[in-house]
């Protein structure tokens, strides 16, 4: 299906029919994904937000539950509002599918999930910069965990629908839409041939874990670890990273309080800190090279990266992942 | 807002008995208050649970018994942080929060037939009296049990009455229990030592292996003690010709979830990533060979 250019912007503000609408807009110098009440805040051009749309999911801060330890009781709390996010990225989307795996696919994670389903995903398609490197980790196109998928072509988008939620979008708002002529198809094919030539960075993946594995002792992680400042910046901007702490706050009556989750970075010095103070990752030469692995499998098959760029482009300490991986496979001394 | 089935909500259980071990630990009893709950809450030896005190913060502590009341759980607890000090703190009579059973758990139907050696430090001890007591409820399914318990002094025995009922009457139920003493001048240790000098020594709990035959044949190693413990224990089975996969281990790490969500516990590297909350507590040492960092 294809929307015409003509008709983007009222198909955009029929979007508010279907929860509170999101999108990114720039702020000062970066982007970020805010709500949108008018299509000219949008900045579709973008090249990456900072934060990642993983926020609407992961919250960076949530109330698990709400205790009365008098009553000896508690309330889960649970929000249930709809929104739209509208104009992410194939990077991101691929993101949201791998974070899915951990909070969704075993033991499910409620708050979550019930944020998943009433989120409507919106992806469009874009164009790297220096800093992608989605192409390599196999990422830069989204096949699914999207509802909608918009490429743009010369005078228009072209639409792919991914679910029945999606579909139903499309349906009540079919007098925006357009059957696809030949044309479409060739614009849309020259567009993503031209788009693969636009790489500039490159990671070769393969193997890449057993890399990993056999370059555990090399002086490489010292080397890092003595430019890192260990902020923890690449977690926050990371759109896979999903480790939380859990803090009580007890209210002034020292009975009622509540139980909130929040981002947790493994690049902190807490992070594997157990009671009577023993450190499992006491230094920053472990703690670097455990985001590299962690980052580097998710599980044994799957990369946990997509190649976004956003820890490079964020890192007050000027480290750039691929590279690190480039020497740890000794492409670069 | 609404309720639902949540993994994160823990259910609450009433202290029914608190018992002063040592100085720092307690032996927690717990009842849940919900006695169908308590009939599905099934756990292994090795298995933990998230223990919470509203207000104060969740934390992960092992099972130290096999299931054999299913209204009684049993915990021992090091007070070290600032849960645990809440746990301390709590009466007979008062409510604490619990989530589980999380972990793998030692895989005691793998081990059936085989001899037991269990290697504790310290509070590491806990976790292999489930797989103890477990062992002496089935006790025609394993063959010898050989227990070396390794503590800094008297005062810091854990489970007291049971274990040195063990040390002295052991032998009746086929088993060996040895205990190794840190402190060099203490007395009831030492008393202990001279009562059975070939069960008794001074010196770390590696000490141990020097006074007793351990032989790999049809034995699998069992090991939970302070992280520093455990190369050392290994060197001593590796050199007696434990094939890795014979050692299991329990590992602690910080376990804010328990669920393989929260990240804390990950470890190693590659093609060996592993949460210890959910692939283990428990591992081979042959996990540990390919997870470094592990041990």
């Amino acid at each position: 299906m294809k929307l015409p250019r003509e008709n983007f912007t009222a198909f955009f503000e029929s979007l508010k029919n279907y929860g509170k609408v999101y999108g990114p807009v720039k702020i000062s110098e970066s982007y970020g994904f805010k709500e949108v009440s008018n299509v000219a805040q949008l900045s579709l051009e973008y090249p990456r937000t900072m934060i990642p749309p993983k926020k609407f999911f992961v919250k960076p801060k949530e109330r698990i539950f709400e205790f009365d330890e008098e009553k000896m009781e508690y309330r889960e709390t649970v929000e249930n509002t709809q929104i739209v996010i509208f104009g992410i990225h194939p990077c991101d989307i691929n993101a949201i599918k791998l974070i899915d795996r951990v909070y969704i696919n075993e033991m499910p994670d409620k708050y979550y999930q019930k944020r998943r389903e009433n989120a409507l995903l919106i992806g469009v398609s874009c164009h790297p910069d220096e800093y992608c490197f989605c192409k390599s980790t196999g990422t830069s196109y989204a096949t699914d965990g999207f509802d909608l998928f918009l490429h743009e072509i010369n005078d228009g988008y072209l639409v792919r629908v991914a679910t029945e939620k999606g579909h139903k979008v499309i349906t009540q708002n079919k007098h925006l839409i357009r059957e696809v002529e030949a044309r479409d198809m060739e614009d849309f094919k020259e567009n993503e041939r031209k788009r693969l030539t636009e790489f500039k960075l490159e990671l070769n993946i393969s193997g890449l874990q057993d890399m990993l594995e056999l370059s555990h002792d090399r002086a490489i992680w010292r080397e890092y670890a003595d430019k890192c400042f260990g902020c923890g910046t690449c977690n926050l901007v990371c759109p896979t990273c999903r480790c939380y702490d859990v803090v009580d706050y007890v209210n002034l009556d020292l009975k009622t309080g509540e139980r909130k989750r929040k981002w947790d970075s493994c690049m902190l010095r807490k992070h594997g800190l157990v009671a009577g103070g023993l450190n499992f990752r006491p230094t920053r030469v472990e703690r670097l090279r455990n985001r590299f692995n962690c980052k580097g499998s998710l599980r044994e098959d799957m990369m946990n990266c997509v190649g976004c760029g956003r820890c490079t482009v964020y890192c007050p300490a000027d480290i750039r992942y691929v590279e690190v991986l480039q020497k740890v496979r000794g492409e670069i001394k | 807002m609404m309720r639902l089935e949540n993994v994160l909500s823990p259910t609450p259980a009433k202290i029914i008995k608190t018992e002063k071990m040592t100085d720092i630990e307690r032996l927690i009893n717990l009842e849940f208050l919900d006695k169908n709950f308590a009939k599905e809450f099934i756990y292994k030896p090795g298995q933990f649970v998230e223990v919470s005190v509203m207000g104060v913060g969740e934390a992960p502590i092992s099972i130290c018994a096999a299931r054999t009341n299913p209204d009684i759980l049993q915990l021992c607890v090091r007070k070290v942080g600032r849960v645990t000090n809440a746990i301390h703190n709590r009466k007979e009579g008062d409510l604490l929060w619990i989530r589980g059973p999380y972990g793998n758990g030692f895989p005691m139907e793998t081990m059936e037939g085989s001899h037991l050696l269990l290697v504790g430090g310290g509070l590491g001890i806990a976790p292999l009296r489930g797989v103890l007591q477990y062992a002496l409820q089935n006790r025609e399914k394993y063959g010898e049990i050989t227990v070396f318990y390794g503590i800094r002094c008297y005062n810091m025995m854990l489970f007291k009455d049971e274990f040195l009922h063990l040390f002295r009457e052991g032998d009746k139920q086929n088993v060996k229990f040895y205990l190794s003493y840190e402190a060099p001048d203490d007395k009831e240790c030492y008393e202990l030592a001279c009562e059975r000098s070939d069960r008794c020594t001074q010196g770390v709990v590696t000490k141990l292996f020097e006074k007793t035959e351990v032989s790999p044949k049809n034995t699998y190693a069992i090991i939970c003690g302070p992280p520093i413990m455990y190369k050392f224990v290994v060197r001593e089975l590796i050199k007696r010709e434990f094939r890795p996969e014979q050692i299991y281990m329990t590992l602690e790490r910080r376990m804010k979830c328990g669920i393989g969500k929260c990240g804390h516990c990950i470890l190693g590297n590659g093609t060996s990533i592993k949460y210890v909350c959910k692939d283990g507590p428990v591992f081979t040492y042959l996990d540990a060979l390919n997870a470094k960092g592990m041990i």
